[in-house]
C-alpha cells in the first residue's frame, strides 16, 4: 500500500517548516516536498512607512539573525539618504563590520554547537533523548561551555556597538550612530571580564581540529549524504576574497564554472527571479539566464568557499585550503560539508574581528554623511546563513512604496528540497518499515543548511515542524510531530 | 552596559513581549522592580529564555522568572518554586526556566534557588498597552513579591 510520511516540526532549525514524503504500492519514494507553512508579510506592512525606519522595523523578522536584515536594510537605506556603501566613513564601515562578524560569529556557533553538534557526537541514528543541548552539556560539558562562551562572545560585541543583544540599533541613514569606547574595546582584548578574541580564534581552531577527525573517520558519509550538484551563490571583494558586508555577486556551477560575474548588487533585479509552489510560502530564486529548473544557487557557508578566490585572515585561509585538499575537488556540492566550512567561517570572523578591535577608528571618526536623496535602494550582505537582499522603494516624502526581500533560506529552498528527496529515495524508499532514524536524517539533512524559516517567511507567532507520510490514495498515515 | 564582577544576589527576568498586550507583563514586572531600585537585585529582559542564560543564572544566588500566563489564575498570579528539568524545547527560539535551570546546574555546576511568577493575561494582540485585568494582576503580583520576598 502506498503511503505518506510527514514530519512535522523539524527540529533543531529556526522556525516551522514541514516534510511530506509519498510512497508508492512498493514503498518507493514518488515525491517529497520541505513545505515552509508561515505567514509571509513584512514585505508589504512596511509600505507606508518612513524610510529610516526600515533598519529597526525589519529587525523583527528574527529573533536570531536581526543583525543582518538590520544591515541589509540601512545599506539601503544609505542609498536613499544619498550614500552608496563604498562613500561610508571609515568608522562606520568599520563598526558596521565588526557588528556583522561578530553576529556571523554567534550564528555560527549558535548552530554548530546547540543546533549541530549533536547529530556530530552521537550519531544520526541516536535515540531522540540524546538528539539535543542537555545531552551534549550531560556528556560532553567542556565542548558545550564553550559553545556557550563563544556564543555569548559574539553577543557581547553587538551589544557593545548596538546597545542590545537583540534588536540593538547601530547603524542610521549614512553612518553610525556612536562608536565604542576604549574600555568597551578592551572588554574583548584583555581577557579580564571574559575569555579574549585570542582564546576564541584557539577554541575555533580546536573545534576545526575536531570536524578534520570527524570526517577522517566518515569521510564515505560526509561525501554521499545529500549530495547533489547545483550552483552556488555569494559576495566578494575586488580580490576575489569573501566579504559578508560589502562586494559584488558572483555565483558557480557545481563544476566551478562562473555563471554570474562580479555583478553589482544593485542589478540584482536583473539577474534574478523568485518563482512560486502551491505548497510553501518560501519562494525560489533563481538565475533568468539559465531558467527556474537548473538556475536555482545554494547559498551559506558551503557556498561561499566555493565561489570566493580566498579568504583574507591568514588561519582561515589555510583551513579553507586544506578543507578543498581533503575534499579532493575544487567545488564541494556534498551537503554535510557545510559545518566544517561553518567553522572555517567563524575563524575567518574570529580573526577579523580581531582586526578591528586593534583598529583606531573604532573609537573615534566621522559618524554619518549626507548625500543627495534617491527612491531606490539595495542592500545584499552575506547573512550567517546565506546572501541577504533588502530592496526598498520610496516616495518624495520617503514613505516607503516597495520592499523586496530575498532571505538567505529562500535561495536555499531548492536545495533543502533536493537534501530532502536524496534522504528519501537513499534511506527510506523501499525499506518497508519507517524508522526514527530514517526521520532523524531527513532532519539532519534540512538542519545542515542552518534555514531560519521564520526570517524566509516572515513569519509571526509560534513556530515548529511536522512529517507526514501519504499512501498512494492520499490517505495520511502516519505524523511525527515536534512542538 | 557589562555584567559586575561582583553579581548583586538577586536576578529577575522578566520573559514575553510588550507590543502584544498582556505579553508584557513579565516586563513590566522586572520595570516596576527595577524602579523601586532594591539593593542587591539586578534586572534582566528576554522576548524568550536562551541557551546561554544558563551562564547568566549561575552568577547569581536567587532567581524570579516573570512572565504572562494564558492559563486562568484564581488569584491572578501565581509565585512558584522552579525546580530542574531536562525537557528540551525542540527548537532555540525558547527554552523554559526548568531547562535553563538544569544547564546551568550540569555546566557550572550552580543551581540557585529559583522561582515563577505567572501572571495572568487575557489579550494577546499587537499593542504595546496592558488590559486593566492584566494591570490589576500584575500590581497584585508586585505587592505579593514585596511582602514576601522583600
Amino acid at each position: 500500500m502506498s503511503r505518506k510520511i510527514t514530519i512535522d516540526p523539524v527540529t533543531r532549525v529556526e522556525g516551522h517548516g514541514r516534510v511530506t514524503i509519498h510512497l508508492d504500492d512498493y514503498g518507493q519514494v514518488k515525491e517529497s516536498f520541505f513545505h515552509i507553512v508561515e505567514f509571509r508579510g513584512f514585505e508589504r506592512f512596511i509600505q507606508g512607512h518612513p524610510y529610516w525606519e526600515a533598519p529597526v522595523f525589519v529587525q523583527r523578522l528574527c529573533g536570531i539573525c536581526p543583525v543582518s536584515h538590520h544591515l541589509a536594510a540601512a545599506k539601503a537605506i544609505d542609498q536613499i539618504a544619498g550614500i552608496d556603501p563604498k562613500d561610508l566613513s571609515p568608522t562606520a564601515q568599520k563598526l558596521r563590520r565588526l557588528m556583522h562578524y561578530g553576529q556571523v560569529f554567534q550564528s555560527h556557533a549558535l548552530h554548530y554547537f546547540y543546533l549541530a553538534s549533536p547529530d556530530l557526537l552521537f550519531g544520526l541514528d541516536a535515540p531522540a533523548d540524546k538528539r539535543n543541548i542537555i545531552a551534549v552539556a550531560n556528556e560532553h560539558r567542556d565542548l558545550a561551555i564553550k559553545g556557550i562562551t563563544m556564543r555569548r562572545f559574539g553577543q557581547e560585541i553587538i551589544k557593545a556597538v548596538a546597545g542590545k543583544r537583540i534588536h540593538g540599533i547601530l547603524a542610521v541613514p549614512g553612518g553610525v550612530h556612536k562608536t565604542i569606547t576604549e574600555a568597551e574595546r578592551d572588554y574583548f582584548l584583555d581577557g579580564t571580564n571574559i575569555e579574549n578574541i585570542d582564546t576564541m580564534i584557539t577554541w575555533t581552531k580546536e573545534v576545526i581540529d575536531f570536524m578534520k577527525s570527524y570526517h577522517e573517520k566518515n569521510k564515505k558519509m560526509l561525501d554521499e549524504f545529500a549530495y547533489f550538484p547545483s550552483g552556488h551563490l555569494g559576495m566578494v571583494n575586488d580580490k576575489g576574497e569573501l566579504d559578508l558586508y560589502d562586494g559584488k555577486l558572483r555565483a558557480k556551477d557545481h563544476e566551478g564554472n562562473i555563471i554570474l560575474n562580479d555583478i553589482p548588487a544593485d542589478l540584482y533585479q536583473d539577474y534574478f527571479s523568485e518563482a512560486v509552489a502551491n505548497w510553501s510560502y518560501m519562494k525560489f530564486p533563481y538565475l533568468k539566464t539559465i531558467g527556474r529548473d537548473k538556475g536555482w544557487n545554494r547559498v551559506g557557508p558551503i557556498a561561499r568557499l566555493n565561489i570566493c578566490d580566498s579568504l583574507s585572515t591568514p588561519l582561515a585561509e589555510k583551513e579553507r585550503q586544506f578543507y578543498f585538499d581533503f575534499y579532493g575537488n575544487k567545488m564541494n556540492n556534498s551537503t554535510m560539508y557545510s559545518h566544517w566550512a561553518r567553522l572555517i567561517e567563524m575563524l575567518h570572523c574570529a580573526e577579523t574581528l580581531k582586526m578591528l578591535l586593534h583598529d583606531p577608528d573604532l573609537l573615534t571618526g566621522e559618524l554619518v554623511r549626507h548625500g543627495t536623496p534617491r527612491n531606490k535602494g539595495i542592500g545584499i550582505i552575506e547573512a550567517p546563513r546565506g546572501t541577504l537582499t533588502h530592496h526598498y522603494e520610496v516616495d518624495d516624502k520617503g514613505m516607503i512604496t516597495h520592499c523586496n526581500l530575498i532571505v538567505s533560506t529562500t535561495h536555499n529552498n531548492d536545495a533543502m528540497n533536493e537534501a530532502v528527496k536524496w534522504v528519501a529515495q537513499h534511506v527510506i524508499s523501499r525499506q518497508g518499515s519507517i524508522t526514527d532514524s530514517m526521520l532523524n536524517q531527513v532532519e539532519v539533512a534540512i538542519r545542515a543548511y542552518d534555514p531560519c524559516l521564520s526570517c524566509a517567511t516572515q513569519a509571526l507567532g509560534s513556530m515548529s515542524l511536522v512529517v507526514e507520510l501519504y499512501n498512494h490514495q492520499e490517505i495520511l498515515i502516519d505524523v511525527r510531530t515536534k512542538n | 552596559m557589562y555584567e559586575p564582577k561582583t553579581k548583586p544576589a538577586t536576578l529577575v527576568i522578566g520573559i514575553g513581549n510588550k507590543g502584544r498586550n498582556d505579553d508584557g507583563l513579565g516586563w513590566n514586572f522586572a520595570a516596576f522592580i527595577e524602579q523601586m531600585r532594591l539593593p542587591k537585585v539586578s534586572i534582566e529582559y528576554r522576548y524568550q529564555l536562551q541557551i546561554e542564560d544558563a551562564y547568566l543564572i549561575s552568577q547569581y544566588d536567587r532567581i524570579f522568572f516573570a512572565d504572562a500566563s494564558h492559563k486562568k489564575i484564581e488569584a491572578g498570579f501565581e509565585i512558584s518554586p522552579c525546580n530542574l528539568s531536562d525537557q528540551f524545547y525542540f527548537s532555540t527560539h525558547s527554552q523554559s526556566p526548568e531547562s535553563i535551570l538544569y544547564l546551568a546546574n550540569a555546566l557550572y555546576q550552580k543551581c540557585p534557588p529559583a522561582f515563577t511568577i505567572a501572571i495572568e493575561g487575557i489579550n494577546w494582540n499587537f499593542e504595546y498597552t496592558l488590559t486593566e485585568t492584566a494591570k490589576h494582576n500584575l500590581n497584585k503580583a508586585i505587592q505579593e513579591f514585596e511582602r514576601v520576598y522583600y
